[in-house]
């Protein structure tokens, strides 16, 4: 991990309170269990074995928190799951 | 019909190859069209391409489908293009006026390629691999409208659905007595899902070959 100090901007960005936001895929009927998995794969860079705790945990529970961050990121990612045909909100951290 | 296989003769191209007769290529390039013209694209058509169907008996449960797909209001349209802040309106608003035209865009051209890719003559499909994703990521949109219709909303319904169409085959051959409320356009449309599913469970295995 860097030791470097953080700078004066990323200071803000990181103690700004309300500004983290996270994406949540959703579980869903049609959805294979395999294609999220891989979905998960390569759009988040992400182990087939993590990836696939994922899709179990939203298969299981219902939904997952994928990524978290700034808004404009949260959309990003949210845009490409509904490209992919998950079905994947974003909100404030904690709401 | 054959789901996906990486194609033997590797020295050639790296490709999935599915086989399916002519109707049943017919058939998916229909609902592929179908759900392009629901998204808002252009008719998928080839230029000297004329659509007398009309009386052909496979094709009046998909003219129903149509039908019902052209509603901008359809439920099937919020499958495919979800909201993405069902708590906050404000964010849901701004991001679908943000992104939902580059999301149509991109679902009608994904679908436009495999259209074109069924419209070739042969008994086969062949997805080649760097469209491999693609294609399974068209087949889900095209089974979520299909789910949609279908009132799909739980794994429970997904596995009633096959229930039901295990009853309805058992009452073709005789083995069950069907019951009124199995409609025929239903367990068509149903069956049209689950092919459609093992077709996209058949490329993911191909596409996952390599996942590590």
């Amino acid at each position: 991990m860097s030791t470097q100090p953080l700078i004066a901007s990323d200071v803000d960005v990181a103690t700004r309170t309300g500004d983290v936001w996270i994406t949540l895929v959703w579980n869903d009927p049609v959805n294979l269990m395999s294609y999220v998995t891989h979905v998960f794969q390569s759009y988040f860079g992400w182990s087939r074995d993590k990836a696939e705790r994922r899709m179990q945990e939203v298969h299981e529970k219902g939904r997952t928190v994928v990524s978290s961050g700034a808004r404009e990121h949260m959309e990003v990612d949210v845009q490409a799951m509904h490209g992919f045909g998950l079905w994947a909100t974003l909100q404030k951290s904690g709401e | 019909m054959r789901g996906f296989q990486a194609i033997a003769d590797v020295s050639e191209f790296d490709a999935a190859v599915a086989e399916l007769d002519a109707e049943e290529k017919a058939v998916i390039a229909r609902v592929v069209a179908d759900v392009g013209l629901l998204l808002g694209g252009e008719p998928f058509a080839m230029e000297d391409e004329t659509l007398d169907d009309d009386e052909d008996p496979l094709f009046r449960h998909l003219r129903g489908l149509e039908t019902a797909l052209s509603d901008p209001d359809d439920p099937a349209v919020l499958r495919v293009l979800p909201n993405a802040a069902p708590d906050d309106r404000e964010v849901a608003e701004e991001f679908r006026r943000f992104t939902e035209p580059e999301l149509r865009t991109l679902k009608v051209d994904r679908l436009r390629t495999i259209w074109r890719a069924l419209s070739d003559d042969g008994p086969t499909w062949i997805v080649p691999a760097d469209e491999a994703l693609n294609t399974a990521a068209a087949l889900t949109d095209i089974r979520l409208v299909l789910a949609s219709r279908l009132g799909l909303e739980t794994d429970d319904d997904a596995a009633n659905l096959h229930a039901e169409i295990d009853r309805a085959h058992d009452a073709q051959t005789g083995a069950y007595a069907a019951s009124a409320a199995e409609n025929p356009e239903r367990v068509w449309l149903g069956m049209l899902y689950e092919a459609l599913t093992w077709l996209q469970e058949s490329l993911m295995s191909y596409v996952m070959r390599d996942d590590v």
